[in-house]
């Protein structure tokens, strides 16, 4: 079977033409050791060509900056999967002829087997200017060059023949060469791009001199011009920039709450159908309390994830992102980060894990290590139900806007946290090991009007890999913790007499997680509780957060779940009952405004998933950085709670 | 002789050289940056830095310490 790569400048239309070609049967590969994502499918057969196409990441140069442009230019070098691609299919947007040359003029010199499929035809002809396919087919040598809109599929058919022709001769992979990386070659090579361009592109306005073609060409895009005069200003741009960042954060929270609710309503809902429809058993038990309260643990923070994937798709289809990046390099450049940070460390409000893989983006080594240091303290998504959790239990019901207040406040604490960590660990020495030249060079894309189906059908794919890949994990967890919970104590025996059915039930529970194999492990670690004020059933829940952190909702559930009212649905609102009610061995309260308190500090800082702490060895090609940053995260975060708890105690708090 | 970074905003001028001995050069000559063209300072950042050129029908942001090594007339 044949391989056809398409290879192409961001924004030429490559991926449309995939589509179309495809007929959108997108298959979601990853190159072997590496993350960057290609699509890959079979040519249609209604198109009569038996081969395999490859879209590849965009790319100005086969001459890479980046990781990601490394792990691209590989790919199209000698794909790990297919090999050398036997036909190149490059798009070239006719209206930026004189930079998307380069890219065909670099293929052509490493003698890869090319078709130009010349794109946006239609805006050339908007400006007045028409291209001669013919004459630049014979400045190129003699490769075919087709006129392909590939949005209706003209031109489709034509680029197809070419395919076709050339795929029946002979291809001799062995004849390819590197690229010439000589700048002073690269200056030649777009002389000649230039004299290129002023023989193939005609006005169709024959009084137009052909000396200012190219200056009609080279204009920018006026309407971009125009919003970019407000918006790269300092007094409005700065204004819009954060207003952005407050209505996107603003939207995470209050738009999303009330669908998560949903959610945990949903499966607190199905919990107690289960028991319902099977009766008290131990299979029911483990249906409801293990399965059921696992994958509601991994739903909760979905309507999130969507919101804020969906948000940062519309401003990067927009064309803002790469502005907003541009707008706060020099701040992160001051603590040791780029403006190319900055999607990387939006991203991490999500998650940490698709955070820290989209850093490849950053050509520098040494700040590409910083911003994957600092990611985890962004509060990732998974923080927030814990949060929510937290704050309900300080905050009286019914106080929406102090609640609101509490969450902001921990938000702007883990912003101003990881500033400093960030500054901090910037300066000393040893901690990222490398050096390299700082560089910020970013293409500012034109303005438009984002498409929905496109930024809908990103969305989905970031959060179904998400859900797949943290919910396993979750899912196992949960279900691990309910063996230990409910083993090897499974049937206690109690004093039954003068009790009634329901006060039975609560004992035996009561009874049963205190002689579980969680119990052993939890007064193992219990020591380093007590000075947070909390005791090894926290500990255990604490545990359980590596698996994901969100699961300590789930765990306190079952950790704490000792009364069941039948009329209350919700899972939050039955964790705050028993919250309330569980005491420490004393008899005190155990979960006190200053112990909950020292909990949030713990999860704002603390480094607890196991997931990140794996991609980070992964990304950064040793244990040596996830490992300094759980030390310092979680060790830090250990001694910050503990101080926080013992000074309010201090001063009166309980 | 000047360079692309201490062009005023809204200023155009013309390319007439490229430090090849900085690390920055390759990737801005990849981009357009070659001398003959005509680049027109459209923006700055907060802080002044980076700043906005238009360059061949697009627009790139560039730190003013890699501009500086795009000589203009």
């Amino acid at each position: 079977m044949n391989v056809i790569s398409l290879v192409g400048p961001p924004n030429a239309g490559k991926t449309t033409l995939f589509n179309y070609l495809s007929g959108q049967n997108l298959k979601t590969v990853n190159y072997p050791g590496a993350t960057v994502e290609y699509n890959s499918a079979k040519l249609q057969k209604k198109f009569g060509i038996d081969a395999q196409l490859i879209d590849t990441p965009g790319i100005v140069s086969l001459i890479p900056a980046s990781l990601d442009e490394v792990v691209t230019v590989q790919g199209i070098y000698n794909n790990p999967e297919y090999g050398v691609p036997e036909l190149i299919i490059v798009t070239v947007d006719s209206s930026q002829l004189s930079r998307h040359l380069l890219l065909v003029e670099e293929l052509l010199e490493s003698k890869f087997r090319i078709i130009v499929a010349l794109t946006m035809v239609d805006i050339l002809e908007r400006k007045g200017f028409s291209v001669d396919c013919k004459k630049l087919s014979d400045k190129l040598g003699g490769v075919p060059v087709v006129k392909v809109d590939p949005r209706s599929g003209e031109g489709v058919d034509k680029l197809l023949d070419y395919a076709k022709k050339l795929l029946s001769e002979p291809f001799d992979a062995s004849q390819i060469v590197p690229v010439n990386e000589d700048s002073k070659h690269l200056i030649d090579l777009y002389k000649g791009i230039g004299k290129i361009e002023k023989e193939v592109i005609l006005s169709k306005d024959k009084t137009v001199k052909p000396s200012s073609i190219q200056t009609s060409l080279h204009a920018p895009d006026e309407l971009t011009l125009k919003i970019d005069k407000f918006l790269l200003s300092k007094g409005v741009g700065f204004l819009v920039f954060i207003l952005i960042m407050v209505v996107m954060f603003a939207s995470i929270f209050w738009l999303a709450a009330p669908l998560m609710n949903l959610v945990d309503q949903f499966f607190g809902l199905l919990a107690s159908w289960t028991v319902e429809l099977l009766g008290k058993s131990f299979i029911t038990d483990f249906i409801a309390d293990g399965v059921i309260a696992g994958l509601g643990a991994v739903s909760v923070f979905v309507p999130q994830i969507i919101i804020l994937f969906l948000i940062l798709g519309l401003l990067e289809d927009s064309g803002y992102l790469a502005r907003g990046a541009m707008l706060i390099d020099r701040p992160l450049a001051r603590i040791g980060l780029n403006g190319r940070s900055f999607v990387p460390l939006m991203s991490g409000f999500a998650c940490a894990i698709p955070a820290i893989m989209s850093t490849r983006t950053i050509p520098n080594r040494r700040e590409r290590l910083l911003t994957i240091f600092i990611i985890p303290l962004i509060s990732c998504s998974a923080r927030l139900p814990v949060y929510a959790l937290l704050i309900a239990f300080l905050v009286p019901a019914g106080h929406a806007l102090l609640s609101g207040a509490i969450l902001a406040a921990i938000y702007i604490s883990s912003i101003t946290i990881t500033i400093i960590a960030a500054g901090i660990i910037n300066k000393v020495r040893g901690i990222i090991k490398a050096e390299d030249k700082s560089s910020f060079i970013l293409e500012l894309p034109t303005y438009k009007m984002p498409k929905m189906s496109v930024v809908w059908k990103n969305t989905w794919t970031s959060t179904k890999t998400y859900v797949k890949s943290a919910g396993l994990i979750i899912l196992t967890f949960s279900i691990i913790l309910w063996v230990l919970t409910f083993f090897p104590n499974y049937n206690p025996k109690i004093d039954t007499a003068d009790l009634t059915p329901a006060q039975v039930e609560a004992q035996t529970q009561v009874a049963r997680i205190n002689g579980s194999y969680a119990a052993e492990l939890g007064k193992i670690i219990e020591p380093a509780m007590v000075p947070l004020g909390l005791d090894w059933r926290v500990g255990v829940a604490v545990l359980t957060t590596f698996a994901a952190r969100e699961v300590f909702v789930s765990s306190l559930a079952l950790m704490f779940k000792i009364t069941e009212s039948k009329d209350d649905y919700s899972i939050q609102r039955s964790i705050l009952k028993s919250m309330k009610n569980a005491v420490a061995e004393d008899g005190k309260p155990l979960f006190t405004t200053s112990t909950v308190i020292g909990l949030i500090i713990f999860f704002i800082i603390a480094l607890q998933c196991i997931s990140t702490m794996a991609i980070s060895r992964k990304e950064t090609g040793s244990w040596r950085i996830p490992l300094f940053q759980f030390a310092i995260y979680s060790g830090g975060a250990y001694i910050l709670a503990v101080i926080a708890v013992n000074l309010l105690r201090a001063v009166g708090v309980s | 002789m000047r360079t692309a970074s201490q062009l005023n905003n809204g200023e155009t001028s013309e390319i007439v050289g490229v430090d090849l001995n900085h690390p920055s050069a390759k990737r801005l000559i990849e981009l357009g940056f070659t001398p003959g063209q005509n680049i027109e300072l459209i923006g700055k950042s907060i802080f002044n830095d980076p700043v906005a050129f238009s360059i061949r029908g697009t627009v790139v942001a560039v730190r003013k310490s890699e501009a500086s090594c795009i000589k203009v007339r």
